[in-house]
């Protein structure tokens, strides 16, 4: 036997009760839609039309919360940049001395060079993700302990001289030699830091801290 | 895909912590859309919502060491936002209110799919703006964010029994606000 009804439930007279003439609490009923389980129906939402037509009308009223949600947000444009640069002035930079003569001293950030060897440990074979690190206590310490005695006048603290020490975290793929891959590495690193920032002693320190599945493995 | 997208956020975020700034970068890239839309819709406009997500970013890579790792990054940025909008809001009252969708348009929609839309929209952002702090956060962690009870007293610091008990309220409360505007 099918139940009728007078009228279809309006939402928000629905939402003043507690329970629809069948029993079925309110609640849990604009819950299961606004889970997005409107079609889910048990045993007795199948048999009662109470309960459809709340389900109807309170799909009918969350539906533009659903759109909402289900939004594309994304975030401002230069928000990562702004917040890696607000971050970047609370590190410490680290120098690297390239040049010193009688027309001045030119010097090269330390986080730049480690953003080099990083993209340049990028490009060797084998190698699926590179972190580089310029600054970190042990290096601002080392840096600190090279320009205390550091033979040009103009070398400040926070100066390394012209020794870089880049430290790399690499993740490699699965089945590559690691430990090839990190020669590889440290040889090319020093290939592009010469090449590209005149850096003549380079010492980078690899570490491989992970292992990922090949390409094809997926 | 991308291989940096195969490495996981417990693993930038240890590299974070060792001193690697680009490990943090990747995590402001995963994260920052999220940090963004959750401080948007709990406050409500796109000024305040920027600082905001902006402020919880470099918050959390200052309390980075402080990070036991026993909740996500997602789940621990989620408690950032959440905590400095409500200290925003406390401060007085937000700029101008703002839709929901930042400057989302659908391309695929005619103009009067789009007006019609955006009414809807302006609807759910004056519905939302109008609950209480506590109710208006559990909906958006929940029903926007997609974020279980459980994850979402994570987030808040409450229980679940708080936090179900607060989205019955607050479901109540916008569906009688969304069935006035209908």
């Amino acid at each position: 036997m099918t139940e009728s009804v007078d009228e279809p439930p309006a939402a928000p007279r629905l939402l003043d009760a507690v329970a629809l003439p069948c029993g079925a609490e309110v609640d849990p009923l604009l819950e299961q839609v606004a889970d997005g389980r409107a079609e889910d129906l048990n045993a007795h939402q199948r048999g009662c039309v109470h309960c459809q037509a709340a389900i109807a009308e309170f799909a009918a009223l969350w539906g533009p919360v659903a759109e909402t949600a289900a939004s594309q947000v994304p975030a401002p444009p230069g928000l990562t940049a702004a917040v890696m640069s607000q971050i970047r002035v609370l590190v410490r930079d680290v120098w690297y001395t390239l040049q010193t003569t009688e027309l001045g001293t030119i010097r090269i950030a330390a986080r730049i060079v480690a953003a080099l060897a990083r993209d340049s440990a990028r490009m060797v074979p084998g190698v699926r993700v590179a972190l580089g690190r310029s600054t970190h206590s042990r290096l601002a310490a080392l840096a600190e302990k090279a320009s205390f005695g550091h033979s040009y006048p103009q070398a400040a603290v926070g100066v390394l001289g012209r020794t870089a020490v880049v430290d790399l975290a690499v993740a490699v793929t699965y089945g590559d030699s690691a430990h090839a891959v990190a020669r590889e590495i440290q040889q090319h690193v020093i290939g592009t830091l010469r090449d590209m920032v005149g850096l003549q002693t380079v010492v980078v320190n690899v570490k491989v801290d992970d292992i990922l599945p090949g390409e094809g493995d997926h | 895909m991308e291989p940096e997208s195969q490495v996981g956020d417990a693993y930038l975020v240890a590299r974070a912590r060792d001193g690697y700034l680009d490990a943090y970068e990747m995590l402001v890239q995963r994260h920052s859309a999220n940090a963004y839309r959750v401080a948007l819709r709990l406050c409500g406009n796109h000024h305040d919502a920027q600082d905001l997500a902006q402020e919880a970013l470099v918050a959390a890579w200052q309390n980075l060491p402080r990070f036991r790792g026993d909740a996500s990054f997602a789940t621990w940025l989620y408690r950032i936002v959440t905590r400095r909008a409500l200290n925003k809001i406390s401060r007085g009252p937000v700029a101008d209110q703002a839709d929901l969708l930042a400057d989302f348009t659908d391309s695929v929609a005619g103009p009067a799919e789009q007006t019609e839309r955006n009414l809807a929209v302006d609807a759910v952002t004056d519905a939302l703006a109008a609950l209480p702090f506590p109710q208006r956060t559990v909906v958006v962690l929940h029903h926007f964010e997609g974020l279980s009870y459980a994850e979402v007293a994570e987030v808040t610091g409450s229980s679940v029994p708080a936090v179900r008990s607060n989205l019955f309220r607050a479901r109540r409360t916008l569906g009688k606000k969304l069935g006035e505007w209908r």
